[in-house]
């Protein structure tokens, strides 16, 4: 029995969530401190105890999760850590408390206060107080040196994190932002609360410290580098009731790998994530087993050196190239190695973005691409390159997936526009040397964020001096838009504005989006309590903590 | 006899000198940073100048070459290994840990080979031309051309296909539970085995067909002596040697081939460490383990050149 969540129904639960995140943010403060007390219970009809044996990639670099930007981290982690506040596990998408029982924000969105639970205890026996919060987010905010946190930027303007008694916390910003944008950032899977004496005793760096207490509804027990990692119910968890199974036994198990697929189909495993498109359709149709699709926080894209190629830094040329793209094709070629879907410049499945139905209508999107590859022509001849252009380095990142499209996109570039490129695979950290250093003229990678909202990756992915704007695109006209939508706070304001920033994007491309990933999930259906089909991406929900076994 | 070693022994210490010099200069000469795997890709991209330097510093990367690597050989002499870069878990209980499984592999690959490949030779001598011969030379270089991850591949998939099964996914060691752990070693050792067999078969049927031609196993035959008797007794001991030899070659196929088998059948053993040692570039890893390959090459071979004066009482080393 699979649950395939499609566009309509998803459209139809973003907008419950969306309808309840206004009402919550409109009510008054009694009500809406009435309407923040939605801490996660558990089932009813949930039973207790058994193991759940979970498959997913846990072989991390390292043991900070605060440092991380992989699943292999926030995989075996997240269960033994709490957040302040969390997206809900029914949706993964409405935002409900957890070491914080309620939250107020100013009138004027520039002071948010969090209430925080008496009596919770780290693993230790500690309790937990406002200065590990403190202590927690001072770090994110403002990391030491050496110390690199990928969710930084998205707290630049908190400025003082006030502590106003052991159990209430101030977080004063120099300017305010969304409220969706700021409560996203705080709910995100990856800012855990740990304690200041962890931070303190190791010198503000938990890279190679492997068990360093958390609050949350697992312990640590032990664990095999790159084998397993076993962890059982914490006793004395401030969310009386939970977690429902006694032990959870994490296994790494990489993502899209035939291990990971062998070991779920054999049995081995209760629940897999990221399963390999073959594995997932053989699990979609075994008796006893749920499969389900959803969206993740990642782009497919490749990028086109505007400082080192003359020709690329010519809007005209880069839109030429945007439109040469067989999208569709593209999904196609390989739906058997990463599932993915069709998208441009914003997340798809974004409220602020263009609707798929509209998109599809749009040159570059279509499924008959001669008229876009009619215009891309006009184009190239208008930018003075009717011949075409030879001899591009396309450095390509040493992934099935991108090995797959490299040559379908060599093709494409060759055949619309006449424009031939030499493939270079390299190893992923070459990649990010050569991207860094601009030793390309197309690169082909996939880069992620946090959040799914728009001003998250206008500054990160397209920011003029975004970390990951590996093109050196600038458009003084985009970030004069985004620097308007980042401090926009009304929602309906916001989204026009969103849009005609995606119109700028389509003109003047900063990369060449290629496709959009999608998570392929299955467990077994003695596995309750968890159904990821409406979650953006896996950072969020990752706790186990409200699953049980039937 | 005593010279013999000695001499052996310097040339292997200068062997490893060598590959340990060689795997170190390479390691730090190619491309790809290290810093990738630690920070993700995304804390890569907004590392300043400054934390690249702190970073390397703490990973003992920032001190000059000589320095690392004396380092290095200061590590091996007392028995750490190092450190791997990231988790902090040493590369000497990484060993302890995988390198059971990955031995236990490569000797039962080494007995499969000895099983399959020599009754094979022994047959295809027996009768040459024959078509059991041919059978046998044709089966033998199919396994020969075969590669081992990829047979390894369909072994597992027909497993899962058709029995639904798949061996354990962490590693159980002998002396834990025998049933588990000959589930995990049997498929990797089966095929790197049949795979080296393959060698054996031919190398042991044309030695073979050599010493039945010479003058001893007539000899052997005029007095009357069962066919049998006379390949066993007389012709295969002296068939043998070259068959040794390429044993001890072979071993280097083994070591080399489980990397990419045990990635094949999901097998957690050394090799699979060092594949992803290479993709994370956890160069103190990679290093030690293939220092380790080193070891084991050069060890055996210089065994395997002791056991020729066992076998064959004509050899004297001085």
């Amino acid at each position: 029995m699979s649950e395939h969540l499609d566009r309509r129904s998803f459209l139809k639960r973003a907008g419950a969530v969306g309808a309840g995140a206004v009402v919550a943010v409109r009510l008054s403060g009694a009500e809406r401190a009435a309407a923040q007390d939605a801490t996660f219970h558990p089932d009813p009809a949930a039973k207790r105890g058994g193991t759940l044996r979970y498959g997913i990639l846990s072989a991390a670099a390292h043991f900070d999760v605060h440092q991380s930007g992989t699943v292999a981290n926030i995989g075996p982690q997240s269960p033994m850590y709490d957040t302040l506040i969390r997206r809900h596990p029914k949706d993964g998408q409405t935002i409900i408390p957890d070491l914080a029982q309620r939250w107020e924000i100013s009138p004027d969105g520039k002071k948010y206060t969090f209430h925080l639970r008496n009596g919770v205890k780290f693993h230790d026996g500690a309790e937990l107080t406002a200065d590990d919060v403190k202590a927690t987010y001072e770090r994110i905010a403002r990391p030491p040196q050496g110390i690199v946190i990928p969710r930084t930027p998205l707290f630049a303007t908190v400025g003082d994190i006030v502590v106003l008694d052991p159990h209430r916390i101030e977080f004063r910003m120099t300017e305010p932002r969304p409220k969706a944008y700021m409560l996203g950032a705080f709910a995100s899977g990856w800012n855990i609360i740990v304690r200041k004496k962890t931070l303190d005793d190791n010198q503000g760096n938990l890279r190679q410290v492997m068990n360093y207490p958390g609050t949350g509804p697992f312990k640590h027990v032990s664990r095999q580098d790159k084998e397993v990692w076993i962890q059982e119910r914490n006793p004395s968890y401030w969310n009386k009731g939970l977690p429902l199974v006694d032990r959870l036994e994490i296994y790494h198990l990489p993502p899209f790998s035939p291990e990971l697929g062998s070991s779920f189909l054999s049995g081995k495993i209760d629940y897999a994530r990221l399963l390999d498109p073959v594995s997932w359709r053989k699990a979609k149709e075994m008796p006893g087993v749920t499969a389900a699709a959803f969206n993740q926080s990642v782009i497919q894209a490749f990028w086109t050196n505007m400082q080192k190629n003359k020709a690329l830094a010519d809007p005209r040329v880069r839109r030429a190239i945007h439109l040469a793209m067989d999208r569709p094709t593209l999904v196609e070629v390989v739906k058997d190695t990463a599932p993915m879907q069709v998208g441009g410049f914003v997340y798809p499945f974004h409220e602020t973005s263009t609707p798929r139905a509209e998109l599809e209508k749009k040159l570059g999107y279509q499924k008959d691409i001669k008229p876009a590859v009619q215009e891309a022509r006009r184009l190239m001849k208008e930018a003075g390159y009717a011949g075409g252009l030879r001899g591009l380095d396309f450095v390509v990142r040493d992934i099935a997936s991108f090995k797959l499209w490299s040559v379908a996109i060599q093709a494409m570039l060759k055949e619309h526009l006449n424009i031939e490129s030499n493939l270079r695979v390299v190893q992923t950290s070459v990649w990010f040397d050569e991207a860094k250093a601009g030793n390309f003229d197309l690169a082909i990678s996939a880069i992620v964020s946090s959040l799914m909202d728009p001003s998250d990756i206008f500054s990160a992915w397209y920011g003029k001096d975004g970390p990951q704007n590996y093109s050196r695109w600038t458009n003084p006209a985009f970030h004069d838009l985004a620097s308007q939508i980042e401090r926009e706070l009304d929602d309906s304001k916001r989204k026009p504005m969103v849009r005609k920033a995606e119109d700028i994007l389509e003109q003047d491309p900063p990369l060449i989006p290629v496709a959009y990933e999608q998570i392929y999930d299955a467990w077994y259906n003695r596995v309750h309590g968890q159904n990821p089909s409406t979650y953006f991406g896996i950072y969020d929900v990752v706790r186990w903590d409200n699953v049980w076994l039937g | 006899m005593r010279k013999y070693l000695a001499r052996r022994a310097v040339y292997a210490a200068v062997t490893l000198l060598g590959v340990s010099l060689s795997i170190f200069v390479i390691l730090r000469i190619l491309p790809g940073d290290p810093l990738v795997a630690i920070l993700g890709v995304e804390g890569h991209a907004r590392m300043t100048p400054t934390d690249r330097v702190r970073i390397m510093a703490d990973l003992g990367l920032s001190a000059p070459l000589p320095v690392q690597y004396a380092h290095w050989l200061g590590d091996i002499g007392a028995g750490r290994l190092g450190k791997s870069f990231f988790r902090g878990d040493t590369v000497a209980e990484l060993i302890a840990h995988r390198g059971p499984i990955s031995a236990e592999i490569a000797v039962l690959a080494l007995i499969v080979s000895w099983l399959v490949g020599l009754p094979v030779g022994i047959l295809s001598a027996f009768k040459p031309n024959s078509m059991p011969d041919g059978l046998a030379r044709a089966i033998s270089v199919l396994f020969i051309a075969i590669p081992g991850f990829w047979l390894g591949m369909l072994i597992v998939l027909a497993l899962l296909f058709w029995f639904g099964y798949k061996a354990p996914i962490v590693i159980v060691q002998l002396w834990q539970d025998p049933w588990r752990n000959v589930q995990i070693v049997i498929g990797p050792g089966l095929v790197l085995g049949l795979a080296q067999g393959a060698y054996i078969a031919r190398m042991s049927r044309s030695c073979l067909l050599e010493v039945i031609g010479e003058d001893f196993v007539r000899t052997a035959r005029a007095k009357g002596l069962r066919e049998g008797l006379v390949v066993l007794r007389h012709a295969l001991p002296n068939a043998l040697l070259p068959v040794i030899t390429i044993s001890g070659v072979l071993l280097g196929f083994v070591l080399g081939g489980s990397v990419a088998v045990e990635q094949a059948f999901g097998v957690p053993g050394l090799g699979r460490a060092l594949v992803t040692a290479v993709i994370e570039r956890d160069i103190i890893v990679v290093q030690n383990l293939v220092l380790l390959y080193a070891v084991i090459f050069v060890v055996v071979n210089v065994f395997v050149d002791l056991s020729y004066a066992w076998l064959d009482p004509r050899i004297r080393y001085g």
